[in-house]
């Protein structure tokens, strides 16, 4: 193990780096680690502008007396300052990102709203399953993530990032996940074109309604189709749509009507009949197909089946 | 005789061996000058002993008394009859002196290198195969795509336009279009192609010699034809076809050469004659049903089961591999098709997916459950083969000039599409579009925006799609009336289908019938139960209702649970599936025969079934065999040959060659057999005893002569002899048979039957005490016997 040994038993120093990119205005998980004493570690592709901290940090002191059990055992097998740090923030956006989940289930407003939250999540883990080693040649991949049966971590992640990849909100975000894209802002117009719409004419008869806003529901349905396409969906465009597809054909009901009911039974009426006529015509007009019956050479006579019935009787 | 030499005006058609062949007549007869005796048919005739004076006179004037006795020389069509128009095959092995003289020529080395080009005749036949079944679902994927994109384009413009009719008027055009191609090529060049293939290949397996079954042409017309149908939308798949391109492709790759193209390669030549063609068409149909289903074993007993009576461990093994490399070369061409090069995972034309999950485990107490359905499957399958038996029955009297052939299937086309319509006009079975979009042409019609009709997913698709999402489609995806209303039509159209002048077969359209039953067993029992939703998965009824209607139309049993189990990929289903066909052709048989019985039965053909009519045992030779018989001279007179052979009357194709023992008196004992076809060869390269003591330089005939003329003999009438060349002798006994199977007279009809299914023979010598010919048994004579409704009845023989 690659764990550092000097400083036993004393002041336990953590090596932080600063990665001046990895703090963004726009990631709220950051600014509020970033209240914090401690600082988000970073990639080591920045390591030579490192600059070295050494906050003070006992691991007993918020924690209650299972940690005081583990801090029993012995010095080498013990869990980095670092590490431990990076666990403390996992946790943090952790529970940002659920929060932000959560409200955002019904109506489905995933990627429009945790985006950002989950850049930073997966950004905290990435740091964790990285292999490459941390300050004081340390790597907190196999401490955090494979130490244990359970794999806590491990696993809360791959929940998230399930939902994550279930959502298809990729295909909805900018690639930095900061916040929609231009195809989603365009159809959110439309969308919002459509409802303030249905608003409009919601009072009253809804036959107004189909009329008045088919244009604007219809360029939605259609850009809708469009991008189902080019599977450039998420769960949000998909949840919106459903709504109004349904607020459209249920609630206003203007599906198209059964109208052409006779002309389709005449026509096909007409097909069904033409069978008939043909067989009829065949019966009647067709010579009926004869077989030449053949009298095979035998020994005795023709009507040996004559014989056989009287040989069984 | 020089003279004679001097006179021979040759018009050999098919004989182009060249100007030193016509220089050199063939000879092989000795130069021993013997009485030359000529019989005229008149004179061979043997009356039996037993032949009362009445039965003489009949014998003598048929004609006349048939016309007194007012007895109808004509009838209609029917199902007790036997056409004259198919011969056997010649399984057993002629071991004339020519044979053995060749046997003793070929080395231990060659015999060897025969074994080898054995399996690489096998290898090629699998591979072949496999390529036409992904060739012909790669043209119906593309086809069908292109027709159902058109289409559903045009319903969904007329939906909100208006003007639906218009959208079924292209439809049905479309689909009749489609249809008529795929009839045409069928009705006027190739009917045999017509239907599934499978009832002809059954024929040729069991030794009849169906005319034009394994030729070029005919796999031509069966490939374009089964694609045509599949795209025209009939209720048909091209599962059956498949078997059918197989065996012709297995008969057309061991001979080494195609007589349509007029090409030999020069290769397999010691293949050519009927035993060894026999065997690779079993090896052909097997491919076959491997490339359609995905199933190598279920292919190999399907030979067994449906044809080669004539099987050992070492054809089995041949089999075995010929299936397997079917199989994996369709595997290996679709998924470059697929863009996955290398991902073997599309085995058949048919692909049931994989029944996995857990809600697709059975449990003890849904075996009554399944075979139940196994009941239903047979009731509804002997039904079905009910209505198609008098439907064919109509077709073949009154339905039987090519134009109206095409007519029909045209209409039966526009039908199908017209009903598909209506039903999907009317459904309100609306349901939301599923996440994996399963549906590959989901149409919305009538339904709320972004739900689509469930009727149109059974019927907007090829059959072989809308059973797989029967199978695998969530439960909830079809209510109960869409899946009734569906089985009915369905049902019908399929019997309707059948029989048509198109290639096309009936597995899929019974899989998709058992499947729309199936399915709605499983969510009646499912609704009838509250906890039964737990355990009644739609999908595993839907399959067992497949295998239920399946077996209760085809009655196979053996290939079929294979079968099904190996398309399913799920070897625990093996026992319920088992089960259901085993009920399933119990039930049907109580009412009705399988589908491709009473298809053969129908066409006529004299099959020969695994077992004697039962209570036959008291029938004996005598009554059984033909008499009297057309016997030759082991030294006969050219002129009684042809006479004999161009007797239009008679089409006899064995001759028992019978030679005099001493004295005119004493009547001629047998002493072998000889075939139309080798004499058709002898004569036309003039084997005359003159014409050997004539010439000085000699090459003799060999049996590779006989090889280049297989299969298609010229017939008597492009053989011209001229009138000197009648009073030349021909001397047999080196090209007939010499050790020909008799029998006694009083050889029971079992034993006789027993003989021919064993041994494949073609012809059987019944032989009094004194070895002299009383009668010849073949293969008509024991197939006009089988047991009706009354006990044992007698088929009649008509000329088709």
């Amino acid at each position: 193990m690659s764990l550092h040994r000097y400083n036993l038993g004393l002041l336990l120093i953590i090596l932080n780096i600063y990665s001046l990119g990895l703090i963004d205005a726009l990631n709220a998980t950051a600014s509020d680690s970033a209240a914090n004493p401690l600082q988000a570690p970073s990639d080591h592709s920045h390591g030579s502008s490192a600059v070295v901290s050494s906050p003070v940090y006992k691991p007993a002191v918020d924690s209650s007396y299972w940690i005081n059990l583990l801090s029993s055992f012995p010095d080498d097998l013990e869990f980095s300052e670092y590490c431990t740090e990076l666990l403390r923030l996992f946790g943090q956006r952790y529970v940002a990102f659920v929060n932000c989940l959560v409200p955002a289930a019904r109506p489905v407003r995933v990627c429009q709203n945790c985006s950002p939250g989950y850049s930073s999540l997966s950004e905290v883990f990435l740091n964790i399953s990285s292999d490459k080693l941390g300050p004081a040649n340390e790597s907190c991949r196999d401490s955090i993530l494979r130490s244990d049966r359970l794999m806590l971590v491990f696993l809360l992640y791959g929940s998230l990032d399930t939902i994550w990849k279930k959502s298809n909100c990729k295909q909805c975000v900018t690639t930095d996940l900061t916040g929609p894209n231009n195809d989603t802002l365009y159809y959110l117009t439309l969308l919002n074109q459509t409802i303030t719409c249905f608003e409009k004419y919601k009072e009253g008869n809804h036959t107004e309604l189909c009329k008045n806003c088919k244009n604007a529901y219809k360029g939605l349905n259609d850009l809708y189709s469009g991008m189902e396409k080019n599977s450039t969906l998420c769960i949000d465009l998909e949840d919106s749509m459903n709504m109004t597809r349904k607020l459209w054909s249920k609630n206003f009901a203007c599906s198209l009507p059964r109208e052409e009911t006779i002309p389709v039974i005449a026509v096909s009426s007409f097909m069904l009949f033409l069978p008939i006529i043909f067989y009829l015509s065949s019966f009647l007009h067709s010579e009926q197909k004869k077989r030449k019956l053949i009298h095979p050479k035998r020994a005795k006579s023709h009507t040996s089946l004559m014989n056989i019935q009287d040989k069984q009787s | 005789m020089a003279n004679i030499t001097k006179k021979v005006s040759w018009s050999s058609r098919g004989d182009e061996s060249g100007a030193a062949g016509e220089e050199t007549p063939l000879l092989n007869g000795s130069e021993q000058s013997r009485p030359l005796r000529q019989m005229s048919s008149g004179s061979t005739v043997f009356q039996i002993g037993r032949l009362s004076t009445v039965d003489l006179e009949e014998e003598i004037t048929t004609e006349e008394q048939d016309s007194a006795r007012g007895r109808p020389k004509e009838i209609p069509h029917n199902e007790k009859l036997l056409s004259l128009k198919f011969e056997s095959l010649d399984y057993d092995n002629i071991e004339n002196q020519l044979f053995l003289e060749e046997e003793r020529r070929m080395s231990f080395m060659a015999f060897r290198c025969l074994e080898i080009s054995r399996w690489v005749i096998c290898g090629l036949i699998g591979f072949l195969t496999g390529l036409i079944a992904c060739f012909i679902d790669i043209m119906v994927e593309q086809l069908a795509g292109l027709k159902y994109r058109l289409i559903k384009e045009n319903i969904v413009k007329f939906t909100e336009a208006g003007g639906l009719s218009i959208s079924l008027l292209l439809w049905a055009a479309l689909n009749s279009f489609c249809v008529m191609f795929g009839a045409i090529i069928v009705a006027f060049f190739e009917p045999i192609a017509a239907g599934s293939g499978i009832p002809q290949i059954k024929c040729f397996l069991n030794g009849v010699k169906i005319p034009r079954v394994v030729r070029l042409k005919t796999l031509v017309v069966k490939v374009v034809g089964v694609i045509f149908s599949v795209v025209g939308g009939l209720a048909v798949g091209k599962e059956g076809p498949m078997i059918h391109s197989g065996a012709v492709l297995a008969a057309g790759v061991s001979q080494g050469r195609s007589t349509s193209l007029k090409k030999d390669f020069k290769i397999f030549e010691y293949f050519r004659r009927d035993t060894e063609k026999r065997d690779f068409v079993s090896a052909g149909a097997a491919a076959g049903v491997s490339a359609a289903f995905g199933a190598p074993v279920g292919g190999v007993l399907f030979s067994l089961e449906e044809g080669a009576s004539f099987w050992n461990q070492m054809l089995t093994w041949r089999i075995f591999f010929a299936s397997m490399i079917s199989t994996f070369t369709l595997n290996f061409f679709l998924s470059i098709y697929e863009n996955k090069p290398g991902d073997l995972s599309n085995p058949g034309l048919i692909n049931f997916g994989r029944f996995e999950s857990e809600a697709m485990e059975y449990n003890l107490y849904e075996i009554p459950l399944f075979i139940a359905m196994g009941a239903i499957g047979g009731g509804l399958g002997a039904f079905f083969n009910f209505l198609n038996y008098w439907l064919t029955i109509f077709r073949i009297r009154y339905v039987h000039r090519p134009c109206l052939q095409v007519i029909e299937a045209m209409l039966v086309a526009a039908v199908n599409a017209t009903v598909a319509f209506i039903l999907i006009y009317f459904s309100t079975d609306c349901q939301p579009l599923g996440p994996d979009q399963s549906e590959e042409y989901p149409l919305q019609l009538f339904c709320a925006d972004g739900e689509f009709n469930a009727m149109a997913t059974t019927f907007f698709n090829t059959p072989e799609k809308s059973v797989r999402s029967l199978f695998h489609n969530p439960t909830g995806t079809y209510n109960s009336l869409t899946l009734g209303l569906f089985t009915v039509t369905y049902f019908f159209l399929a019997c309707w289908t059948y029989g048509l002048a198109v290639s096309a077969g009936v597995f899929i359209p019974s899989l998709l019938i058992g499947a729309a039953w199936g399915r709605l067993c499983g969510i009646l029992l499912a609704s009838t139960t509250s906890t039964a939703s737990m355990w009644a998965d739609p999908g595993k009824y839907a399959l067992i209702g497949a295998a239920a209607q399946l077996g209760g139309i085809v009655r196979m049993t053996l290939s079929l649970t294979v079968i099904m189990m190996e398309a399913t990929g799920n070897v625990t289903y093996g026992l319920p599936i088992m089960l259901v066909l085993m009920t399933a052709k119990i039930v049907g048989d109580y009412f009705q025969e399988g589908l491709y019985d009473l298809h053969i039965k129908l066409g006529s053909v004299p099959f020969l079934h695994g077992e004697a009519p039962a209570t036959s045992h008291w029938l004996t030779a005598r009554e059984v065999m033909s008499s009297p018989v057309t016997c030759l001279n082991r030294i006969e007179k050219v002129g009684t040959i042809v006479d004999t052979l161009s007797n239009t009357s008679t089409n006899h194709n064995g001759f028992p060659v019978v030679v005099q023992v001493s004295g005119d008196d004493e009547p001629a004992k047998l002493c072998g057999l000889i075939l139309r076809s080798q004499l058709i060869v002898l004569l036309k390269h003039k084997v005359f005893v003159e014409l050997a003591r004539s010439r000085l330089t000699q090459r003799k005939l060999q049996l590779k002569d006989f090889r280049d003329a297989y299969p298609r003999f010229p017939p008597i009438q492009s053989i011209h002899v001229s009138q000197d060349e009648r009073e030349c002798m021909m001397d047999l006994t080196e090209f007939m048979n010499p050790t020909p199977y008799t029998v006694p007279q009083d050889t029971s009809l079992p034993r006789v039957f027993k003989l021919f299914r064993a041994l494949g023979l073609r012809h059987l010598v019944v032989v009094d005490d004194d070895n002299r010919v009383v009668g010849l048994v073949t293969r008509k004579d024991l197939a006009r016997y089988h047991v009706g409704k009354h006990g044992l009845e007698e088929l009649l023989l008509a000329q088709t």
